[in-house]
């Protein structure tokens, strides 16, 4: 029997959910947002949609939160106590998390060798002064803890053990290089765990009420979900998943082929994504929060300013689209007209139903001496071309992403899209331009208006871990799982595959994952080290993923 | 969108061509192997400085077989004699002069691998780790595709540049400065100060060979009395480092004391426009310090951090002995540029002969070679080139950028005749001022 699953996208002004069994809808419903009590928000929607169907039956719920975003877009987090060690490198001054940063001294090398562990006076210090501040939250990074967390978990130990609620390591989060995103992150991170927390009970504690014993997931921006635990642990992952959600909605509703793009086109902007190999594109560190770089995982997504609703203005000969949004577009209001849209233009042509007069009037107040239709048809194709140019865009930026081989080098391939898949309120309208301009087949998903929360629902768990292992020095380390330990001279390629799938299992058991998954070995790097004219060992280096995907692909999905 | 007030802003736009070829080596236990810029890329990955606004990293692009033939005269074919990986390396230097020429960068540098210092204007195969001069590729190209003229390059490796030092030796247009340690202790043996460029370029080659154990305060001092003050009076269009970062305390293959802070003070004060890595082999201790010093320094960020672990300025203090031998040293080296003469006032027709043995160390074969410098009142004239080693050998006619018709002429004719009576197995006609490459 079709497992049942609840999927729910919680938006800027609405929330949507979905009861999915196997690929089919049971149910949909839509409900407007409280913000300030978002998981009320959760259990009225997953109520609703439970209507008449038994609650004990639902097999998952999926949750898509905006939480986190939204605690960030208001300002509401939590003071943190940062422990920072920079060691060698940039001056670090420019990290700006928060009141209570506070940097230490020694450092650890690039091959995670501690040259000289911090000052513990130093250490208490800061934290004492985080404690008479009444902080509860400690984050706690040193460059370069990616190949060795030791320092970092020794102090995460010295800060429980003064009675800190929520300490978060920087090498816990993500196992990539790149120190000042792991700062940002760390901080992120510590800064909405008690918000999270709080939440998260109240999600438990709601479903539990309506009978839902089922486990719960939250998205993630990579395109994967966690589960509610791991979530607790890192809620700075769940940012940002309405790009995910959307694209992986639109990868449930449609039968892709190779590589293909997904446009999701929304009322202010159009956020783009690539696939290959049914692999969505992936950032290659993760996305900015609060114009701070993290590594928050990611699927690449470009995002375009412009959408339905984006103000249109006239230029010589060409248009300007968005950034603003300028609220109802006037095909679909009364009262005075504030300026032309693309809703505006789409209505003109006769691909969107709405009031054709003032329509033809926006656009009139670009060119008073014109036909409307030939107007609309101009803006309609400057509209496909700008995101045409964005996707373009992001094809350039993938080929360009470093290489470090000879053959590496050799073999890049500029991406090349067979096909556009169009989700979101005028992709309809919209379907035939885009397909001229790509000249590229264009689809649009039924379901497309609830695309994100069937992304929610249908979207699998996702992991990832790194090992770093230099058999010359006898070390390995995993960060994800804070493993640091030693290792023989003849540890193999094979060997560090066997340790990182463990890890990976470890993960896995945290994320609820029960069945079968598939681990991806991707990024893989083993070099021979040589000190003095002989060999010394080696250097390996692995990163593994259990890739992002969707469960129960059904039999019906169907093309438009 | 980062916002640049969470991330560091360059000064100056700062492009970085990253390419470690960690599948190539000369030998898996050679100081140029696979790890050699492993450490470096970590430590620059780790710095997060693709997030720093201002600082842009790039792939390197391919060098075209022409970009080669425009610098060498080859024994082989070059299909032959290299690899793809020493047109990447020619290329990722290539990409970092257009990056600068285009103005889409105001500074770039080009780390990658192999390097090309040693590589001389024949080429019979590797030397000193050398099989392709990546830069002597780049500055001919510039002058090709932007019409620059006036070039100065300093090279900063441990070793004599003698490679670039014999490509531009009769060019009075290129000044090249060497820093290095002294012959008589390291390879290549060469670069002594009476080494002062060809007849046409008198002054123009200026090498400055350091005692070991050279520190901070030397250098500081070839620096400020030397470097500065003659590139101030040459009044070079663009400036170049070779940098060469083996004259670290920590190298293992010299005996030089130079420190991580000593590169970014010393890349400060020079401000080259270009930079490309050379040399350098201590990959742990030095690289990832001394690369990211130069970095900082050439996109004009603090520096003040960057430290090597172990670094004590106090274990680097000069002898007073040391400083007086390194002040006569640049007092002659100042000497040498304020006697330069270029080609003006040389006899129409004149040829000057220099003979020469040249050793590849790295695959142990020698080259006999006789150059004829056909000197030239309107140029710095074309020079003919005859370079043999057991069964190979070439004949080469080589016409500088700067050359006039006529020279350019009388070397074409030059290489008519020597087809037709084939002596060498390879006879090469390259003329840099028509963009011509000819092989018999």
């Amino acid at each position: 029997m079709p497992i049942k699953i609840i999927g729910i996208d919680v938006g800027g002004t609405h929330a949507d959910g979905v009861l999915l069994e196997g690929s089919s809808i049971i149910s949909k419903a839509k409900i407007v947002v409280n913000h300030d009590n978002l998981s009320e928000t959760v259990i009225d929607l997953l109520s609703r949609l439970l209507k008449g169907s038994s609650a004990s039956e639902v097999d998952r719920v999926h949750l898509s939160s905006t939480l986190c975003t939204n605690a960030i877009a208001c300002g509401q987090l939590d003071p943190v106590g940062m422990l920072v060690q920079a060691g060698p490198g940039m001056n670090p001054d420019f990290l700006k998390c928060g009141d209570y940063l506070r940097f230490l001294d020694g450092a650890i090398d690039h091959r995670g060798s501690i040259i000289k562990e911090p000052s513990m006076e130093l250490v208490y210090s800061a934290l004492n002064e985080f404690l008479n501040a009444g902080i509860e939250s400690v984050g706690i990074v040193c460059k370069f803890s990616h190949r060795n967390p030791d320092i970092e978990l020794m102090l995460s130990e010295k800060a429980e053990a003064m009675g800190f609620r929520h300490i978060s390591c920087g090498s816990s989060i993500s196992g990539l290089p790149n120190f000042p995103r792991r700062v940002y992150t760390t901080w992120i991170n510590a800064a909405l765990k008690n918000r999270f927390q709080a939440f998260s009970r109240a999600v438990v504690d709601g479903a539990l009420k309506l009978g839902i014993t089922a486990p719960l997931s939250v998205l993630k921006a990579d395109g994967g979900t966690m589960s509610l635990d791991t979530a607790m642990r890192l809620p700075c992952e769940s940012i940002h998943s309405g790009p995910s959600a959307s694209v992986m909605g639109a990868l449930a509703l449609s039968s892709p082929g190779d590589e293909y793009a997904v446009i999701d086109i929304g009322g202010t902007t159009t956020d783009i994504g690539i696939f290959v190999s049914d692999q969505p594109l992936m950032e290659p560190y993760g996305v900015t929060v609060m114009g701070r770089p993290t590594l928050i995982r990611a699927l690449a997504t470009k995002s375009v300013g412009l959408g339905g609703n984006s103000r249109v203005t006239a230029e010589d000969d060409c248009y300007c689209i968005g950034p603003d949004n300028l609220g109802i577009p006037a095909a679909f209001c009364s009262g005075k007209i504030k300026g032309a849209t693309l809703s505006d233009a789409l209505v003109v042509e006769g691909f969107m139903e709405g009031n054709l007069e003032r329509a033809e009037e926006a656009l009139k107040l670009l060119h008073p001496d014109r036909d409307p239709r030939d107007v609309a048809e101009e803006l309609v194709m400057s509209f496909a071309a700008s995101v045409g140019a964005a996707m373009d865009e992001m094809i350039e930026e993938a080929y360009t992403r470093p290489v470090y081989t000879v053959s590496d080098f050799l073999g890049r391939r500029r991406l090349n899209p067979a096909k556009i898949i169009a989700v979101g309120g005028p992709s309809k309208a919209l379907q035939e331009r885009l397909s001229d301009v790509f000249g590229l087949p264009c689809i649009v998903p039924p379901d497309f208006e609830v695309a994100n929360a069937i992304g929610s629902a249908r979207t699998r768990p996702t992991l990832t871990a790194t090992l770093y292992a230099n058999s010359g020095d006898g070390t390995l380390s995993i960060p994800e799982t804070g493993l640091h330990m030693e290792i023989v001279r003849s540890f193999s390629m094979q060997d560090a595959e066997e340790k990182l799938t463990e890890a990976i299992g470890l993960l896995a058991e945290e994320s609820g994952i029960t069945g079968q998954y598939e681990i991806d070995f991707i990024e893989r790097e083993e070099m021979n080290t040589v000190r003095g004219f002989s060999s010394t060992g080696k250097v390996i280096a692995l990163k593994a993923q259990v890739r992002p995907g969707l469960n129960q692909a059904g039999p019906n999905r169907q093309e438009v | 969108m980062i916002s640049e007030q969470y991330m560091p802003r360059a000064q100056r736009k700062t492009g970085i061509i990253l390419f470690p070829a960690f599948d190539w080596c000369i030998t898996p236990s050679h100081p140029e192997r696979e790890e050699r810029l492993l450490y470096t890329r970590d430590q620059l990955l780790e710095e997060g400085l693709s997030d720093v606004e201002n600082i842009e990293f790039f792939n390197p692009e391919l060098a075209e077989y022409k970009d080669i033939e425009r610098v060498h005269l080859c024994a082989f074919p070059p299909q032959e004699l290299m690899s793809e990986s020493h047109l990447i390396s020619s290329g990722g230097a290539i990409l970092a002069a257009k990056k600068v020429m285009d103005k889409e960068v105001e500074r770039a540098f080009a780390i990658v691998r192999p390097p090309g210092h040693h590589a001389m204007q024949t080429v019979f195969g590797d030397r000193g780790f050398c099989i392709v001069n990546i830069e002597a590729i780049m500055v001919e190209y510039i002058r090709r595709h932007y019409g620059v003229r006036k070039i100065a390059i300093v090279d900063t490796d441990c070793h004599h540049g003698d490679g670039t030092q014999d490509i531009f030796y009769n060019d009075p247009d290129t000044l090249f400065i060497s820093l290095h340690q002294d012959g008589r202790t390291l390879y290549p043996g060469s670069g002594f100060q009476d080494e002062l460029g060809g007849p046409s370029a008198q002054g123009y080659n200026i090498n400055i060979p350091l005692p070991p154990e050279t520190g901070e305060e030397g250098f500081d001092m070839v620096t400020e009395r030397v470097i500065l003050p003659i590139l101030d009076e040459f009044h070079p269009e663009i400036i170049i480092n070779s940098a060469g970062q083996d004259n670290h305390y920590t190298d293992p293959i010299t005996n030089m004391n130079f420190t991580a802070q000593g590169y970014a003070q010393l890349n400060k004060a020079i401000n080259p426009h270009i930079c490309v890595l050379e040399g350098g082999y201590s990959i742990e201790g030095a690289l990832p310090y001394t690369n990211l010093g130069i970095i900082l320094a050439m996109a004009g960020l603090d520096t003040s951090h960057v430290k090597e672990p172990d670094y004590d300025p106090s274990d680097f203090v000069q002898s007073s002995d040391m400083n007086e031998y390194i002040e006569k040293i640049c007092t002659n080296a100042l000497k040498v540029f304020s006697s330069r003469k270029n080609w003006q006032n040389v006899p129409h027709g004149k040829v000057v002969e220099e003979r020469r043995s040249i050793y590849y160390d790295t695959i142990n074969i020698g080259v006999e070679q006789l150059r004829r410098y056909h000197l030239c009142p309107d140029c710095p004239g074309y020079t003919e080139v005859e370079a043999v080693s057991g069964g190979d050998g070439l004949t080469g006619f080589s016409v500088p950028f700067n050359a006039c018709p006529r020279c350019s002429q009388l070397a074409g004719d030059s290489f008519e005749a020597a087809s037709k009576n084939k002596l060498n197995k390879r006879i090469i006609l390259q003329d840099r001022s028509e963009d011509v490459f000819e092989v018999a």
